[in-house]
């Protein structure tokens, strides 16, 4: 624990005078803060971070909170005595800056060190879990190609890689696209390194995509990129929104990262693990998966009955109708029905025995709504529509009625899933082998899913309030 | 043992009193505990969530509700710790600001909802207040469970789901269409109850999918494609492969032949679905002589035979010997007989293009049966057009002839005709089950036992009886039901219910039935189907009988397995492979080591 404190103390130290370095703060007041940070993120959530990539996700969040609470909150008290709506969203736009701040001079460096200082006395556990180095530097790179090459699509249709390439002195797009896609595989193969031991299924590792690419926009496009042209940084909210495409594509290239490293991984956890008769499970995949569709298209209708009003009241059923070339709002229904079964389906066969109680299925269930939010509302509903599609803060400020109705679908639709799921369950725990093998599957305490389900969702839609 | 959360609670709860007052713990009920604390969590949080949404008097109800809501959420309360707690419900406060601000709270006040994005911004500062209520919450709620179990001792002790005083055994003999529909329905009416267990006794270990079963007898499917093992399918009963040698009612217990000395086993319900065997009507010299064809192992055998014989005609120089060799004779023109005779026709004359000896002139297949026309299940046009099909296809009948005799080489019919064969298959009527035959209760002439319209022995309530080997009437027509296992399914589906509602003191459902309609292959790509009151032949009867059974067949492996089998017949030969050894006719003695186990 002293180790812990120490080097809580010493990074957050260090990250305070960097916090100061860019000019938000003095740099007493930058190594003091950064010390009281470090020091309440050891005590109250330093035994969470026993592994690089779960202390990175609890820094996140940490810092996420800490500037709720701290500048958002009690910064707007300081500007009036009686914050109204205006004066407190100023504050937290004009404190954005702290924001990233936080993030990155104290939450990332402090959770990664915290992590890796305590891996060492769980070492013995790092073993058990059988963490495979080459398997994800290279399942994670792999990914990450296909995340950039989804990535790449937008960079081209903004003309951003002569940009890229000027990071090496080359103007040439060519040059650009190339570096785009080794920082495509360095970034997808930190995700594995980092995330192998927290992702169990599908689900969750889309999950550990979105949270990573969100830190991503914030440590490229917002931070080294302009340190590397040599430019001021400028962390400021309007700069942001100007990135807000940016953002968006990270976004997108994490949920992909995530959804290719899961399916790599389990692919090759079923050729060459499950496949062996020796673990063998009473109720082959096909059966599960089986029962996962089923459930998921019951959860999604659930879902989708439920977002039925706000989805009439915000866009219009004949807006839906459009997808398949109809203004007839019963068209509509059907299309936005039939869309809902389908994500639905997608959501039983992603997160089955993700969650263990109703807690975590609702946030499971946010996070899949806010996925759809950026993949299916901003990314393939205009590209269904035969438009292209446009990652600009002005439309999403138009979709921004539809992510409350996203949340609210994804946590209906995971309650109803979990409740399928459990009923199931529940008798099949009679049997002591299932019991066991069930409590080994169980997300245990201690993981970095709650700080996951904190920093991804609150930024995820926080972000859209501030920028758009 | 990891906590049971879910719909066992109520039986956790019922024991945990009694682990409390072992152990010494808290004996405030958990639920009442959880809703306390929930209660004041959420009370004392809501000092945020007044400011979030503008009224105290509201605020605080709303907050005490979340507070409930939140303990019951997370199911178990043990595991992690407040930042655990905290980071989760933090994640909570966006859709709770999204539902009640942007969209209840203006729609109740008769207002647009507020989900623009100037809206929103409007709206920030109350989701800050949500946030600071849900950290506050989970904090407060993990802080104070601590204190509980400081104060009244933990509150789930997580005890392994002890096992009840009373258990009450459940035993179901026969591992066929009735015996396993009805452990299958058992066990999603019981589902996680610990007061019950049920056992099914079979011969196999698997459960054997009939309709199929002439296709494997036919070489069209593969032996292990129709039968699905019993463990997989019943995930909550015990299945033991054994035969049963006796039953006593009275001291309610079922005697067993397994590998050892015989054993008993105790019964509070038994479920007798123990089917048929075949009936030759006491003619002991016909069934030394004939193969069976009720099992997986009498399909394999007649399948090894019918290629064994076409081995040995191919070599065969004698005319007559040939003939009897590529002579099959079918007895019984029910729905067993003529799929058989029907399948065998198919298969035989597609072998004979790989024996270059032999031409389809050569064969003789023989249906023999006892009354004026076949398939008395179906009506008399259908009837007619399955025989003229299948004497198209090369199938001969003989209408009003009984089997009176047979000896290795010869069949000989009612009417003196002898018919030189080596192959003679019985499918022509059948009898309860031997061990059924022997129970004290009033029998049918068919040997199957007699059962009240709730399926259970008029004077033994807590025992039940099913399909082929049970009598059961039907209320609706007040006639015996069919020994179908369309009749045993549904048999089964009530039969489960009925115990459950013996169990609770629950009236017990009187059986009632009525038949979907009955469908028969009759040859390659032709069937006939009579489905409610509809008539169906040829090609879409076929279509149907497929459609029909493939849906019906358990598990999607299998499914899949025979869709597969199906698709490849369509562009390939059927397998004519020799798979086991087989030494001439000598039919039932070498049953045992074809058994599948």
């Amino acid at each position: 624990m002293k180790k812990a404190i120490g080097c809580a103390l010493a990074v957050g130290a260090a990250g305070g005078a960097l916090f100061s370095l860019v000019g938000l703060v003095t740099p007493v007041i930058g190594i003091f803060l950064g010390c009281g940070f470090g020091m309440i993120f050891c005590l109250i959530a330093g035994r969470r971070a026993n592994t690089p990539g779960a202390g990175l996700l609890w820094g996140l969040a940490f810092a996420l909170l800490f500037w709720l609470l701290g500048p958002a909150t009690i910064g707007s008290l300081f500007v009036s005595r009686l914050p109204g709506p205006t004066t407190m969203l100023d504050t937290v736009r004009a404190r954005f800056p702290d924001l990233v701040g936080y993030l990155l001079f104290f939450g990332a460096p402090l959770g990664i060190c915290l992590g890796t200082v305590n891996r060492f006395p769980t070492l013995q556990r790092v073993r058990a879990d059988k963490f495979d180095l080459s398997r994800a530097a290279v399942v994670g790179g792999l990914s990450g190609i296909v995340g950039g090459w989804a990535f790449g699509q937008w960079m081209a249709k903004v003309n951003h890689f002569p940009l890229i390439a000027g990071l090496v002195h080359l103007s040439s797009p060519n040059a650009g696209v190339a570096l785009h896609f080794v920082f495509a595989f360095i970034i997808g193969a930190s995700f594995g390194l980092f995330f192998q031991r927290d992702v169990r299924g599908y689900g969750s590792s889309l999950a550990w995509g979105l949270g990573y690419g969100i830190f991503w926009w914030f440590l490229g496009p917002m931070t080294v990129m302009p340190l590397w042209q040599g430019r001021r940084l400028d962390w400021s909210y309007q700069h942001a929104q100007e990135l807000y495409g940016s953002l968006v594509g990270h976004i997108v290239y994490g949920l992909i990262v995530g959804l290719v490293y899961a399916a790599v991984d389990r692919l090759w956890t079923t050729l060459f693990i499950e496949s062996d008769p020796i673990n063998r499970e009473p109720e082959a995949p096909g059966s599960r998966s089986l029962q996962s569709i089923g459930w998921g298209a019951l959860a999604g209708l659930t879902g989708g009955l439920v977002f039925l009003p706000i989805i009439a009241a915000a866009t219009g059923l004949t807006n839906i109708a459009g997808l398949v070339g109809s203004t007839s709002p019963a068209i509509g229904l059907l299309v936005h029905l039939l869309s809902s079964g389908l994500i639905g389906i997608s959501y039983g066969l992603l997160f089955e025995r993700e969650s263990p109680d109703f807690a975590a299925g609702i946030a499971w269930g946010l996070l899949y709504g806010l996925v759809w939010w950026f993949a299916g509302r901003l990314t393939l509903f205009p590209i269904l529509q035969g438009l292209s599609f446009t990652w600009t803060h002005e439309a999403a400020a138009d979709a921004l009625p539809l992510l409350v109705g996203h949340l609210i679908y994804g946590a209906v639709t995971a309650l109803v899933f979990l409740a399928f799921e459990r009923r199931h369950r529940d008798w099949l725990l009679l049997d002591p082998r299932f019991a066991a093998r069930l409590a080994r599957l169980r997300r245990p305490a201690g993981t970095p899913a709650p700080a996951l389900w904190f920093f991804a969702s609150g930024l995820g839609v926080l972000l859209q309030i501030i920028l758009t | 043992m990891p906590d049971l959360p879910g719909s066992i609670a109520v039986n956790r709860i019922t024991s945990q009193g009694n682990q409390n007052q072992r152990t010494g713990r808290s004996l405030v009920n958990p639920i009442v505990r959880r809703a306390l604390l929930g209660l004041f969590c959420g009370s004392a949080s809501s000092v945020f969530l007044c400011s979030a949404v503008g009224n105290v008097g509201f605020g605080l109800c709303l907050g005490a509700l979340l507070g409930i809501g939140q303990v019951f959420a997370f199911f178990d309360l043990e595991s992690g710790s407040a930042i655990d707690r905290a980071m989760t419900c933090a994640a909570f406060s966006l859709p709770f600001w999204a539902t009640i601000n942007l969209i209840l709270l203006p729609v109740s006040a008769g207002q647009v909802p507020q989900w623009t994005a100037a809206d929103m911004r409007a709206l920030f500062p109350a989701l800050i207040g949500w946030l600071l209520f849900f950290v506050s919450l989970g904090t407060l709620a993990q802080a104070t469970r601590r204190v509980s179990v400081h104060f009244f001792g933990p509150e789930s002790p997580r005890p392994a789901p002890s096992a009840p005083a009373k258990m009450t055994q459940i035993v179901i003999l026969g591992g066929g269409f009735a015996g396993v529909t009805t452990a299958a329905h058992l066990e999603k009416l019981f589902r996680g109850d610990p007061t019950v267990c049920f056992t099914l006794i079979s011969e196999t270990n698997s459960w054997l999918f009939t309709p199929m079963l002439v296709e494997v007898a036919a070489s069209g499917l593969d032996p292990t494609h129709i039968a699905t093992p019993l463990r997989t399918s019943l995930k909550r009963t015990r299945v033991l492969r054994s035969r049963v040698t006796g039953i006593d009612l009275k001291l309610r217990q079922v005697q067993l032949n397994e590998e050892g000395p015989q054993t008993g086993l105790h019964y509070d319900h038994l479920v007798l679905a123990l089917g048929s065997v075949s009936n030759y009507s006491g003619h002991s010299v016909i069934a030394e002589n004939a193969f069976e064809f009720k099992t997986l192992s009498d399909a394999m055998h007649i399948r090894n035979h019918v290629i064994d014989v076409f081995e040995r005609a191919e070599a065969e120089t004698d005319p007559e010997r040939r003939r009897a060799l590529l002579t099959f004779v079918v007895a019984g023109g029910g729905f067993s007989g003529v799929e058989l005779a029907g399948g065998l026709n198919d298969f035989a004359r597609g072998m004979t293009a790989d024996y270059l000896s032999l031409s389809p002139a050569d064969l003789r297949i023989i249906l023999v049966h006892s009354r004026e026309r076949i398939l008395p299940e179906l009506s008399e046009s259908l009837a007619d057009y399955a025989r003229q099909r299948m004497q198209e296809r090369g199938v001969t009948f003989k209408l009003n002839e009984r089997v009176a005799d047979a000896e290795p080489g010869s069949v000989t019919l009612g009417s003196g005709e002898k018919i030189a064969t080596e192959t003679f298959i019985w499918t022509a009527g059948v009898t309860a089950s031997p061990i059924l035959q022997q129970l004290p209760v009033p029998h049918n002439d068919r040997g199957a036992v007699l059962v009240d319209p709730t399926l259970a022995l008029p004077d033994y309530s807590q025992v039940w009886a099913l399909g082929d080997g049970a009598s059961v009437p039907d209320t609706n027509s007040g006639k015996i039901c069919p020994p179908t296992a369309q009749a045993a399914t549904r048999q089964a589906v009530c039969l489960a219910k009925n115990i459950r509602a013996n169990l609770l003191g629950h009236r017990l459902r009187e059986f009632r039935f009525r038949s979907l309609g009955s469908l028969c292959v009759v040859g390659h790509q032709t069937a006939c189907a009579e489905i409610l009151g509809l008539k169906f032949s040829g090609l879409f009867a076929w279509l149907l009988w497929r459609g029909v059974y493939l849906s019906k067949l358990p598990g999607l492996e299998r499914k899949m397995r025979v869709f597969t089998d199906w698709t490849l017949e369509l562009f390939f030969t059927r397998d004519s492979v020799q798979t086991i050894d087989f030494e001439g006719p000598g039919l039932r003695q070498s049953e045992p080591e074809l058994t599948l186990r």
